[in-house]
């Protein structure tokens, strides 16, 4: 790791002013459980590092208004712990609980998970020049195409990178159209979650929409989206503290005994958080049966395209996204 | 802040990367200039000791490039010490301050070899840099008992055989603790839920749950 | 005449491990420390060119950088767990070979340097997998009894399968750790190890010292599982900085290093032919099996025969292996190294002729019982693996199984499977010299071969010092893991306690001889350190050797001279095993097809239980192994690459506390009337074997499916 200026901010607008003056080698830093880990692969060199953690205003947890607002640096384990959350939302406090390990829920942000990188195993071994990587050194190539590919993406991949985008929690906010509040050197802007990430395309590189120095300062969920009839479900190589094969965030809304609206989306099959309108739409308007919560995912899953070892991802994809739909709408009063 | 005991007598006194505690202060976090760059001139071994901290007039601000200084307390102790930017509390805790009890099995996050708490939460120090510990109280293996009586998670880790090689068993005791304070060693099943971010190579888990479900009744909660 | 049964006591040194104040390797601290850190090799074969180390050398902190120019030439042996490692060496033989080390005053710079320097590599061609073109398949010789071929002809029910075990990382969650220190013409080493004699040697023969001046010390040791039983190529590198630097010096690798760096369990495929007579007699094997090796590794492929053809009373065994050559670091010995995977396999295919021959799987097994080893013809010494099937038996419930695939299930449509295995492991013993030391002041010393990674050796010496001897435990003291206290001998191969704790007996017997002696006819009142008080004698201490049964005088030099002197399990007179039967519930997912263990039940045959309470744990400790593998653990090669691409503990997945839920461990605790005068045999490694065969087998009744590749995962099942 190659040594940085540490700057501690007290307010935003001064963690924002610190980026602009510091430029690309500029990095904000919350919990560090992304940062300092790819900083240690000698994958991520900043020359500058904005420690953000001091900034009060942005670990406030607002859920008495009909929109629940999470400040950016609450800690991913107080979100999920709090009682409106996990009384009311489901889908939200299964996601950040089922992420990581507790240790690490404590230090890591709401809003800093959105940012977590890809844990694609060529990108993060690159370091020292073994394997080829678009997303590491552009224009390198991608060792995982025609490579291990088990853990790969089946969805939204390109010739360039297959790397899954490796969340819980930013899979669950898609989910529920949450939005996000940013604070960079034009000022405010707010933007749906599920317009931060990109596709791959033949530039894995840029991962994110957020403009050079912007820093995310809120997460914003419309209460309604993300009601009790919800779950994250997710199929690990083991039962804890390990990343995704495949999971779903489910959001049921019921008119009687008939699916109003369903909220589909998908994690660790993906190079993004993932919706799934294709699913959706199949259920809308129906009665939940356990062939029907199948065919929507089977549904989900009908652009994937799978490589070598990675083509029981559809199948398990889908059985995940069916298991979520039957847990959700078991959660009915 | 109730014990004064000196954490020095826990080194070597010839070691000198080490830092000392500020014993004549009762409020650590308002640690006064010269007394922090005193323990930067502690450091003198290492590649910042070329910066004569101590000639340094109080007034000046600026520390050697890539290094901060940091003032917190650690298992009750004041603790104020320059450091290098890039360390992790993990080693700053062993390399540094001679608490070794955390371990470091992985220093990616990824063992739970690592665990301390700060502020009262369960962390991985290994990914936790040592510069967001400044303004806090970091708790480790060492501050959890007093004297010679255990914590009752300890006692439990010896009465359940919660171990074996004992490497991971700082970390696991740091996140048992944590655990019953969280109110999620309710049921065996959450326990190993929430005590999965602890890997125990050796395979102690059964006595794992077994002692953290007996001290969590002594504990009071659960 | 055998020791009666044990009583339950805490682990000796739980006290200073649930503190963090038992110290290992990494927390030794020395005033002056300098750090470490090595660059690996990027490629898997080729020839270092250049070193360009200027940019290191500039960065603040960076005090020296190890080039092959720091070492004299070593020639590469081939690779044993004693053999001395090369320093450091501008050919390149694996992914991960250490090309430099930089030592630098502090870690965080250590790392940077290491980052810094531009190594420019003159690629050669490699073989990184069993499949690589270019991997050499090299016959190793047969392990045969009897006529297999004649036996199968004769065979009315023949199962033929094939197995695979994959490549495995032991992963102790302790780094490997050394400390060096260079001083009074001394060269001191703190590393975790399972093998502090072999050290002493290979790194003075590395460094061109003498032996007698190298001090080697592990007394606490983070976990090992094998992987701390060979001498590790970063030793001597880390001795050679600091007897250049005149300062002490500490390397911990870091664990993705570790993986190229330290042995591993190769990948190994069985092909098993099994024959039975009409009555559901095993009566003939032929089994072959392939592991990958390295270039020069030793590690051999035949030992999978050892323990599979002693398993049942099978006459005729044909018994082929052979290594496949590959260019990666050497494979070596990971927890059961040869009876794990081979009893996956074996045991698999006895649960496929159970169902072929419509055999309750226990009952046939029961009836292939034996009471001789097969291949010497001598009588086993004891052998209860029978009671244990019965017990296990009960305790599970296995009565009430329904026979038939896939005919248990909850009514949420979850597959539910019950599984049996058996497994066994050798009881081997090295020679050893243990001094015991009671002194007036009430303090009693035991030195003695062997090195405590967390099985519970001292607490096994305890238990048989405190039940021989009057002792005051809190001034007990035990050393083990230190060459300056006794000679010291590899601890491994679950022969560690029988090693040792015989020893115990014999020194106390010659120290009440002593005392007597001393006393010469008076009679003094209480504990034989009072007597020595009353004398006014400080202290009195006694030497006492054992060699294993038919070793003679040069075995105990061999081991005194950091050799490797292990004999067994077939002695003179009889044969020894540990064996154990594993009972596993598996559930399966309707849909998404995870497996989980919900409950195991193990019962071992070890002889005599010295330590209850660790004996216990060591059991747990190997089922959680056995599902770690079974379901878990498999470390992937890229062909193209070479090395291991999921070289952390995210990628590579061990057990964690939720795949992990009821274990109940039983022993039959006879003793072994001949072995040794305790009764006690092997536990260690045989706790984990036929664990990952009794889960695919409950895997197979709960769903039907029979898999024989290792680890099962969701893919599998789907």
């Amino acid at each position: 790791m190659q040594s940085f200026r540490l700057i501690r901010p007290r307010t935003a607008q001064e963690a924002v002013s610190a980026a602009a003056q510091g430029g690309a080698a500029s990095r904000f830093i919350a919990g560090g459980t992304t940062l300092y880990d790819l900083m240690k692969l000698n994958i991520e060199r900043p020359g500058q590092v904005i420690d953000i953690t001091g900034i009060g205003e942005l670990h406030r947890i607002e859920t008495a208004g009909e929109e629940l607002r999470f400040g950016a640096l609450a800690p991913m384990s107080a979100v999920a712990t709090d009682a409106v959350v996990s009384r009311d939302h489901p889908v939200l406090a299964e996601a950040l609980a089922k992420a990581a390990s507790q240790q690490l829920r404590n230090m890591a942000s709401v809003g800093g998970n959105l940012l977590q990188r890809t844990r694609c195993p060529y990108f993060r071994n690159g370091a020292g020049g073994v394997y080829p990587c678009n997303k590491r050194e552009p224009g390198s190539g991608c060792a995982a195409i025609g490579g291990l590919d088990r853990s790969q993406a089946v969805l939204g991949t390109s010739e360039a990178c297959t790397a899954v985008s490796p969340g819980d929690w930013p899979v669950a906010l898609v989910a529920v159209d949450a939005g996000i509040e940013l604070l960079g050197p034009n000022g405010p802007r707010s933007m749906p979650v599920d317009a931060l990430y990109r596709l791959p395309g033949e530039t894995p590189q840029h991962e994110f929409t957020l403009a050079p120095g912007e820093m995310i300062t809120a997460i914003t969920v419309p209460r309604r989206n993300a009601g009790r009839l919800s779950t994250y479900h997710k199929i690990r190589d083991r039962e804890s503290y390990a990343f995704a094969l495949a999971s779903a965030a489910v959001v049921l809304e019921l008119e009687g005994d008939r699916i109003a609206q369903a909220r589909v989306a998908l994690g660790g099959v993906a190079t993004r958080p993932w919706r799934a309108p294709a699913a959706e739409q199949m259920l809308a308007g129906q009665r939940l049966t356990p062939e029907l919560a199948l065919a929507a995912g089977h549904a989900a899953f009908r652009d994937a395209r799978a490589g070598h070892h990675n083509a029981f991802k559809l199948e398990l994809g889908a059985r995940t996204v069916a298991d979520a739909l039957i847990i959700a709408a078991e959660r009915r009063p | 802040m109730s014990r004064n005991d000196d954490i020095s007598a826990k080194g070597d006194p010839e070691d000198r990367n080490r830092a000392s505690p500020q014993g004549d202060s009762t409020d650590p976090l308002s640690l006064n200039r010269r007394a922090t760059l005193g323990i930067g001139a502690a450091m003198a071994s290492s590649a910042l000791s070329v910066v004569p901290l101590r000639a340094q007039s109080p007034q000046v601000t600026a520390l050697p490039e890539g290094t901060t200084a940091i003032r917190t307390l650690v298992n009750g102790r004041p603790v104020a010490v320059t450091i290098d930017v890039r360390t992790s509390l993990l080693d700053l805790l062993r390399e540094t301050l001679a608490l070794t009890g955390a371990k470091k099995g992985c220093d990616h996050g990824q063992c739970g070899a690592c665990t301390v708490h700060l502020d009262g939460r369960r962390v991985a120090s290994c990914l936790t840099l040592a510069a967001k510990a400044d303004g806090r109280e970091v708790l480790t293996i060492e501050g959890l008992s007093h004297g010679d009586a255990l914590h009752p998670m300890q006692q439990a880790f010896i009465d359940h055989d919660a171990l074996q090689c004992g490497y991971c068993t700082p970390g696991q005791i740091m996140a048992a603790v944590a655990c019953v304070a969280e109110g999620n060693a309710t049921s065996r099943e959450r326990i190993r839920e929430y005590m999965s971010g602890s890997i125990c190579r050796c395979g102690a888990y059964v006595g794992i749950v077994a002692a953290i479900e007996d001290a969590a009744s002594r504990m009071g909660r659960g | 005449m055998p020791a009666p049964p044990f009583a339950d006591r805490p682990r000796i040194d739980a006290l200073d491990k649930v503190r963090g104040a038992a110290a290992y390797a990494a927390d030794m601290r020395f005033p002056g420390l300098l750090h470490a850190m090595t660059v690996p090799s990027p490629v898997a074969r080729g020839r270092v060119a250049a070193l360009e180390t200027e940019a290191a050398l500039r960065i603040p902190g960076v005090t020296r950088i190890l080039t092959p120019a720091d070492f004299a030439p070593t020639q590469r042996v081939a690779d044993l767990p004693n053999s001395p490692r090369p320093g450091l060496v501008p050919e390149i033989a694996f992914r991960g070979e250490p090309l430099a080390l930089i030592v630098a005053e502090t870690l965080e710079a250590a790392i940077e340097g290491a980052e810094a320097v531009r190594v420019r590599i003159e690629g050669a061609p490699f073989s990184a997998t069993v499949d690589s073109p270019g991997a050499a398949r090299e016959p190793a010789p047969d392990v045969s009894t009897g006529d297999a071929a004649r036996a199968l002809a004769g065979a009315s029910t023949i199962v033929e399968a094939s197995y695979e075990s994959p490549t495995q990382h032991h992963n102790p969650i302790e780094l490997l750790s050394t400390t060096a220190v260079w001083a009074d013409g001394r060269l001191l080493i703190h590393e975790g190890s399972q093998n502090a004699g072999a050290i002493k040697v290979a790194v003075a023969r590395t460094l061109g010292i003498d032996p007698a001046i190298v001090d080697v010390k592990s007394a606490t040791v983070g976990g090992a599982f094998g992987q701390k039983g060979w001498v590790q190529r970063q030793t001597a590198l880390v001795a050679r900085a600091a007897m250049l630097t005149g300062r002490p010096v500490k390397l911990v690798a870091p664990r993705g290093q570790i993986f190229h760096l330290a042995t591993f369990r190769p990948l190994s495929r069985h092909r098993i032919r099994l024959g039975a007579d009409a009555t559901g007699r095993m009566v003939g094997v032929h089994y072959e099996v392939d592991q990958q090796n390295s270039r020069s590794g030793g590690f051999p492929a035949n030992q999978y025969h050892d323990g599979a053809m002693r398993l049942y009373g099978i006459a005729d065994y044909a018994g082929i292996a052979a290594n496949i050559r590959t260019d990666t670091q050497a494979p070596g010995h990971m927890r059961a190294p040869y009876e794990h995977p081979a009893c996956f396999a074996f045991e698999s295919a006895v649960d496929e002729l159970s169902y072929r021959l419509g055999r309750d799987p226990v009952a046939l097994r029961m009836a292939n019982d034996t009471r001789t080893d097969m291949h010497t013809g001598k009588p086993l010494s004891s052998r209860f693996l029978n009671e244990c099937l019965q017990i296990g038996a009960e305790r599970f419930g296995w009565s009430r199984r329904n026979p038939a695939p896939a005919s248990m299930a909850a009514p949420d449509g979850t597959q539910i499977g019950w599984g049996v295995a058996c497994g066994l492991y050798p009881t081997l013993i090295h020679p050893a010299v243990a001094t015991l030391r009671i002194a007036a002041d009430g303090s009693t010393r035991f030195a003695v071969a062997g090195h405590e990674f967390g099985q519970g050796i001292r607490t096994a010496l305890a238990a048989v010092l405190t039940r021989e001897l009057q002792i005051d435990e809190r001034r007990l003291q035990i050393l083990v893991g230190d060459t300056t206290a006794a000679p010291q001998h590899l601890t491994a191969g679950s022969w560690g306690s029988a090693s040792a704790l015989p020893l115990v007996v014999q020194a106390v017997a010659r120290m009440r001889q002593a005392v007597a002696e001393l006393l010469d006819g008076r009679r003094i009142a209480g504990t034989l350190h009072q007597q020595i008080a009353t004398v006014r004698r400080p202290f009195l201490e006694v030497e006492v050797s054992q060699v294993g049964p038919g070793q003679d005088s040069a075995a105990l030099q061999r081991m005194r001279a950091g050799g490797y002197a292990v004999t067994g399990p077939a002695y003179p007179d009889f044969t020894t095993m540990s064996y154990i039967a594993h009972f596993v519930e598996v559930r399966v997912e309707p849909r998404t097809r995870r497996v989980r263990v919900p409950r195991v039940v193990s019962i071992a045959d070890c002889g005599r239980v010295v330590s209850p309470r660790t004996a216990a744990s060591q059991v747990r400790g190997g089922v959680v192994w056995g599902i770690s593998h079974a379901l878990r653990e498999a470390t992937e090669t890229d062909p193209r690459y070479g090395g291991f691409l999921n070289n952390d503990l995210a990628e590579y997945v061990v057990a964690t506390n939720a795949d992990v839920d009821e274990i109940d461990v039983g022993f039959v605790d006879e003793p072994d009337p001949l072995f040794n005068s305790i009764g006690l045999k092997s536990l260690g490694e045989v706790s984990m074997v036929g664990v990952s065969a009794a889960v695919a087998n409950a895997v197979f009744h709960a769903t039907g499916r029979r898999l024989r590749k290792l680890p099962i995962r969701v893919d599998d099942l789907l």
